[in-house]
C-alpha cells in the first residue's frame, strides 16, 4: 500500500488530534487576519509598505501557491480564519462541544440543493479576477474584500449549517479544493468496512468530542480531496481510530472516476485561463491592458471584462470541448461528449497548478523583499519595530527565474498528457481508445506555449 | 463538567488574546502620536497635495515634522532657506527637525516631479512669536522698471552664428566700462545691448558677429563658473521637465500642460483651471529671447506667469538663486565654454 | 482494506524505459544545444525609454549578444526607475532629468526590466522586456513542450 499515516507519528497526532493546538493556531491565525484588515483600512495606501498587500498577496500567496496546495492540499483550509468566528457563534463554544441542550445561535437550515455545488466559487473567483489588479494594489480594497469575506462567512454560519461558506461560497477554497486532488496528502479513513458496521457516524454527527464534519461529507465515503478541509473534527470524534492523514502518490484523485462533476471541469478550465489572463495583464508589456484592467468602473474596464469573459467562459472552454470531439470522433466512439468534456478536464489540473506557480514565481521573487519592511513598519507609518524598516526592494534570483518557470510550465505539461493518456485508456487499453488523448495533448500543447510566451518569452 | 467549562472559558481567553490582540493593538498605536509632532502627508496636487498646506510654528522653538507620500516619490525644502531637501517616500517617513530664527511666511515645496502640477505643490509655515520683523525681501526689479512682463519681446536682430564668449574675450579691448557693468547688462536685453554696441562709433570696426561674440563675453563677465552651475542644477531640476533639457520648450511635460486645455474647468480639489491661457513653454533657443533683458526674466521667474503654467519661484528661490538661473538661460544662446556645452 | 483506492501509479501504463530515457535525452540535447549566434557584430545601441505611471514606451526591446546598449530612462509624468532582470542594473530619472544606463549584453536571453520606484497604483505592473539575442528559452522550451506531446501523443507499442 501507498499510504502512510502521518497520525502514526506522536507529534502529528499530538497536534492534530487534539483541540488546543488547532484553537491557538486559528486563533492566532485570526488575529493576524483581523491586523490585515485594520492595516489595510487606517494604514498607507501605498501597497507595497501596507502589511495587507504584501502579507496577503505576496506572502501569504506564496506559501499557498508554491507549497501548501502542492504538497498539502487543502491544508490552508484547517487553519484559515474565515469560518471561525461564525463556527464560534453556531457551536456557542470555542473549544469543545457544549453539554446537550446548551446551542449556539444559528439557524441551522440545510443549504439549498439547487446551489449545491461550486459554481458560486467559481463564479466568485471570476469576479475577484475581474478586479484583481486593483484588489493585488490598494491596502483598502484588500482590507475590504477581507472583510467581506469574514462577514459572509459569519451570515452563513448564523443561517446555515456547518461550514457552507467554505464548501460553497470561498473562491479560495474553489481552486484549492480543485487542485488538492494532486496533493500528496489526503484523509481517509483506513477500513471502510468498519464504518460501515459503525451505527452512529460520530464522524458525521458530532460527539462530546467534537463536532460532525463541518464540511458535510461522510468520511467513509470520501474518494477525493475536493471537498474536504483537513479541520481534523473526524479524526477526534472517531472512536475507533478509523482516519488516517495519509501521504501518498501525486495525483492520486484525479484517476477517481466517482464524482467528476461539471462545476470541477468548469473550474479547472476557468484557473488555466486566469493564470494566463494574469500573466497578460501582470507581466506583459503592454500598458493600455493594464490600465484597462486596473480602472475599474470605465469603458476600457468593461471592455477588459468584457474579452477576459469571453475567452475563459467561452472560447477557452468551447476550444476543449471541440479537442474531446475531436478525440471521440478518432476513436469512433459515441458516447456522451459532456461526460468525456468532464473526465478530460480533470487532466487540466497539473498544468493549470503548473501555470499558477510559474506565474506567482515571477512576483514572489521579484517582490519578496517588501515583507522585510513591512515586518517592522506593517502600517508604513515610520515605525521599525525589528530593525528592518529600510531594507530595499531587491529582487531575487531574477537570472534563473525564466529557466525556472519554463521547467515548472513543462513539468505540468508532462504530468497533464501523462494524466490525459490514462483518461483516455479508462475506456477500455486499446490503441483506439489511446487515440481520444491526441487532440487533448494538443490542446496542452498549445495552452503551454501561450503561457511559455506571455510568461518567459 | 466544571473542569470543561474552565477549559472553555480558558479557551475564550485565549482567543480574546490572539484574535483581538493585534488588530486592537495597531488601533492604539495609532492613537499614540507623540506630542509636537506634525504629520505632513504629500499627495500629487490633483488629489490634493501638501495635507496640511498650512502650519504654524514660533520663533526659536524646534518643529518635528513626519513626512510621508501617499502616492509617489515627493521631496521637501523650504523656499529661499539653504536646508537641503529631503525626500518624500511613498509609505515611508521622514523625520525632520525645524527650527526658524525669524518671523515669517515660510513655503515649503515639493523638489521632486510628481505631475504638471508638481510645482503647485507648496505650503505654508507661519512663523511667529517674536517681536523681530519678519524678513521683508526687496522688490523686483521690474516693478521699479515699469517693464511689462507678458508683453511680447522680439529680438528684431539675430546673430548668424552662436556669439562666442571666448572670441569675445579677446575683442574687449577698448570696449567702455559702462557695457560692462552689472546695472547695464541686467537691464538690457542682449538685442538692445548689441543695437547699442552697433551704435557706438568706437565699435564701428567690428563685424556684425564680432559684436554678438563681445556681446557674449560681457554678458559672461557679469556671472561665474560657479553660478552657471547652479543655475545649470536649479534649471535641471525645476524648469527641464516643461522647458525641455535643452531649452527648446519640449520638455515631458508639454503634453500634460495640452491636456490641460481640454479639462474640465476645475480640477480634483476645486482649483479652477486657467484652461484660456495656458501656452506652450518657452523656448530658450528661439532668436527672439535675444529681445529679453535678465531683469524681465528674472521678474518672469519671481512672478510666474498668470495662467500660463509658468510656474511663480519668488517664495522659493533665492534672489542670487534666480540670478544664477537667468545667467545659465543665456547660455543656450551664447557659447559660454570653449567646447560649447549648453546649445 | 474494504476498498481499493485508486492512485495514479496502478492505472498508469507504463511507457517503454527506452522511450523515457530518450525523451529525457532529447530534452536535455535541446535544452543545452547553443543555438547558432547571432552573426550580427556587436554594436553601440542607444534605446529611449519613456516611462508613465502607464508603463514603458518602448515596452519591448531587442538587441544582439555583445552590443554595448545605453538606454536613456525618460520619466514623463513623476519619479521612475528601471531594474533589469538578469543583470541587476538599475537607474532612476526625474522628469526633466533624464538617467542613463550603460552596459554590455553578454547575457543573452529574454529578461524583464521594472520600475524600481513606487510611482503610483500601477507600479507593480511597469514591466518591459529586453531581448538579448534570439528568443532562445522560448523556442528551447516549446521545442521540448512539443517532444513531450509527441511522445504522450504516440501509441504504445505492446
Amino acid at each position: 500500500m501507498n499510504r502512510y499515516d502521518l497520525l502514526r507519528l506522536p507529534p502529528v497526532r499530538a497536534v492534530l488530534a487534539s483541540r488546543w493546538p488547532l484553537l491557538v493556531i486559528r486563533a492566532a491565525a485570526l488575529g493576524g487576519y483581523l491586523l490585515v484588515v485594520v492595516a489595510g483600512w487606517v494604514g498607507t495606501p501605498v501597497g507595497n509598505r501596507n502589511l495587507s498587500v504584501v502579507l496577503v498577496w505576496i506572502a501569504w500567496w506564496a506559501l499557498l501557491i508554491l507549497l501548501a496546495v502542492p504538497l498539502m492540499g487543502r491544508a490552508w483550509c484547517s487553519i484559515c480564519p474565515v469560518p471561525i468566528p461564525g463556527e464560534w457563534l453556531q457551536h456557542g463554544a470555542v473549544l469543545r462541544p457544549p453539554p446537550a441542550g446548551r446551542r449556539g445561535w444559528s439557524l441551522g437550515k440545510r443549504w439549498p440543493k439547487v446551489l449545491r455545488n461550486t459554481w458560486l466559487q467559481n463564479a466568485a473567483f471570476v469576479i475577484v479576477t475581474l478586479f484583481g489588479a486593483v484588489v493585488l494594489t490598494q491596502p483598502r480594497v484588500t482590507a475590504l474584500v477581507l472583510a467581506l469575506l469574514l462577514l459572509a462567512a459569519v451570515l452563513t454560519s448564523l443561517i446555515f449549517e456547518r461550514r457552507a461558506f467554505c464548501r460553497h461560497l470561498c473562491p479560495v477554497g474553489g481552486f484549492i479544493g480543485l487542485y488538492s486532488q494532486a496533493a500528496p496528502l489526503e484523509l481517509r479513513v483506513k477500513d471502510t468496512a468498519l464504518c460501515a458496521g459503525h451505527r452512529e457516524k460520530t464522524c458525521f454527527t458530532g460527539s462530546s468530542d467534537g463536532y460532525g464534519c463541518p464540511w458535510n461529507l461522510f468520511p467513509g465515503g470520501m474518494v477525493k480531496n475536493v471537498n474536504c478541509g483537513l479541520c481534523m473534527e473526524c479524526v477526534q470524534t472517531c472512536p475507533h481510530d478509523n482516519i488516517a492523514l495519509n501521504v501518498r502518490p501525486f495525483g492520486a484523485d484525479l484517476m477517481q472516476p466517482r464524482a467528476r462533476r461539471m462545476d470541477e471541469a468548469a473550474k479547472a478550465l476557468i484557473l488555466v485561463g486566469s493564470a494566463a489572463a494574469y500573466s497578460a495583464v501582470m507581466l506583459g508589456p503592454w500598458s493600455q491592458l493594464k490600465t484597462a484592467a486596473y480602472s475599474a468602473g470605465s469603458a476600457a474596464w468593461w471592455a477588459f471584462a468584457l474579452v477576459f469573459l469571453t475567452l475563459v467562459l467561452g472560447v477557452l472552454p468551447a476550444a476543449f470541448y471541440l479537442a474531446v470531439w475531436a478525440g471521440s470522433a478518432l476513436t469512433g466512439s459515441r458516447r456522451g461528449g459532456r461526460q468525456a468534456f468532464v473526465r478530460f478536464a480533470y487532466s487540466l489540473v497539473p498544468l493549470g497548478m503548473a501555470a499558477w506557480i510559474a506565474f506567482s514565481l515571477s512576483f514572489v521573487f521579484t517582490n519578496g523583499s517588501y515583507f522585510w519592511p513591512v515586518l517592522s513598519d506593517p502600517m508604513g507609518w515610520g515605525w521599525n519595530l525589528l530593525g528592518t524598516a529600510d531594507v530595499p526592494w531587491t529582487p531575487y534570483l531574477t537570472g534563473i527565474l525564466p529557466p525556472i518557470q519554463a521547467t515548472v510550465l513543462l513539468a505540468g505539461m508532462a504530468w497533464s498528457t501523462g494524466l490525459t493518456r490514462r483518461l483516455a485508456a479508462e475506456r477500455g487499453p486499446s490503441p483506439r481508445s489511446g487515440r481520444a488523448a491526441v487532440p487533448v495533448i494538443l490542446f496542452h500543447l498549445a495552452t503551454t506555449a501561450v503561457l511559455l510566451w506571455l510568461l518567459v518569452g | 463538567m466544571a473542569s470543561r467549562r474552565l477549559t472553555e472559558w480558558l479557551g475564550r481567553a485565549v482567543v480574546v488574546l490572539l484574535a483581538a490582540g493585534p488588530p486592537s493593538a495597531a488601533l492604539l498605536a495609532r492613537g499614540f502620536e507623540a506630542r509636537g509632532v506634525v504629520a505632513l502627508q504629500g499627495v500629487m496636487p490633483e488629489t490634493g497635495g501638501w495635507q496640511p498646506a498650512t502650519l504654524t510654528a514660533t520663533v526659536g522653538e524646534s518643529i518635528r515634522l513626519r513626512l510621508t507620500s501617499s502616492d509617489v516619490m515627493h521631496g521637501f525644502a523650504i523656499g529661499r532657506d539653504n536646508r537641503p531637501p529631503v525626500d518624500v517616500r511613498p509609505g515611508q517617513v521622514t523625520d525632520i527637525m525645524l527650527r526658524f530664527d525669524r518671523p515669517g511666511t515660510y513655503t515649503f515645496y515639493c523638489t521632486r516631479w510628481c505631475g504638471p502640477n508638481h510645482w503647485r505643490m507648496r505650503g505654508t509655515i507661519e512663523v511667529t512669536g517674536s517681536a523681530v520683523a519678519p524678513d521683508v525681501s526687496a522688490p523686483a526689479p521690474y516693478l521699479a522698471l515699469g517693464i511689462d512682463l507678458d508683453a511680447p519681446h522680439p529680438s528684431g536682430v539675430q546673430p548668424d552664428g552662436i556669439p562666442s564668449a571666448a572670441r569675445g574675450a579677446m575683442l574687449e579691448a577698448g570696449v567702455p566700462e559702462a557695457y560692462f557693468a552689472r546695472d547695464y547688462v541686467r537691464r538690457h536685453s542682449p538685442a538692445a545691448a548689441w543695437r547699442a554696441f552697433r551704435g557706438d562709433s568706437g565699435m564701428r570696426a567690428y563685424s556684425d558677429q564680432q559684436l554678438w561674440d563681445l556681446l557674449a563675453s560681457v554678458w559672461r563677465r557679469n556671472t561665474s563658473a560657479a553660478a552657471l552651475e547652479t543655475g545649470r542644477r536649479l534649471y535641471a531640476r525645476n524648469c527641464a521637465a516643461c522647458h525641455g533639457p535643452a531649452g527648446r520648450g519640449d520638455g515631458v511635460m508639454v503634453a500634460a500642460l495640452r491636456e490641460a486645455l481640454r479639462a474640465p474647468a476645475e480640477d480634483a480639489v476645486g482649483h479652477s483651471r486657467n484652461r484660456h491661457t495656458v501656452a506652450k513653454p518657452a523656448d530658450f533657443t528661439d532668436p527672439d529671447f535675444l529681445g529679453a533683458s535678465p531683469v524681465l526674466l528674472h521678474g518672469k521667474i519671481v512672478r510666474g506667469g498668470m495662467g500660463t503654467g509658468m510656474p511663480y519661484w519668488g517664495p522659493v528661490f533665492t534672489d542670487p538663486e534666480i540670478w544664477a538661473l537667468v545667467d545659465f538661460l543665456y547660455g543656450f544662446q551664447f557659447a559660454y565654454d570653449p567646447q560649447g556645452g549648453q546649445q | 482494506m474494504g476498498r481499493r483506492t485508486s492512485g495514479s501509479w496502478p492505472w498508469r501504463r507504463p511507457l517503454a524505459a527506452s522511450r523515457v530515457w530518450l525523451v529525457a535525452a532529447a530534452t536535455f540535447g535541446i535544452a543545452v544545444a547553443p543555438l547558432p549566434l547571432s552573426s550580427a557584430r556587436p554594436a553601440e545601441r542607444r534605446v529611449r525609454i519613456e516611462a508613465s505611471m502607464a508603463g514603458f514606451m518602448p515596452a519591448a526591446i531587442a538587441v544582439n549578444p555583445g552590443d554595448r546598449v545605453t538606454v536613456e530612462l525618460v520619466s514623463t509624468d513623476v519619479v521612475h526607475g528601471l531594474y533589469l532582470d538578469g543583470y541587476g542594473l538599475s537607474v532612476m530619472a526625474d522628469p526633466g532629468q533624464p538617467a542613463t544606463l550603460t552596459f554590455v549584453a553578454d547575457r543573452p536571453g529574454t529578461f524583464r526590466f521594472r520600475c524600481s520606484v513606487t510611482c503610483g497604483p500601477l507600479h507593480p505592473f511597469l514591466v518591459g522586456k529586453l531581448h538579448v539575442g534570439s528568443k532562445g528559452i522560448v523556442w528551447r522550451a516549446a521545442a521540448i513542450a512539443a517532444l513531450i506531446a509527441g511522445a504522450a501523443a504516440w501509441p504504445v507499442r505492446r
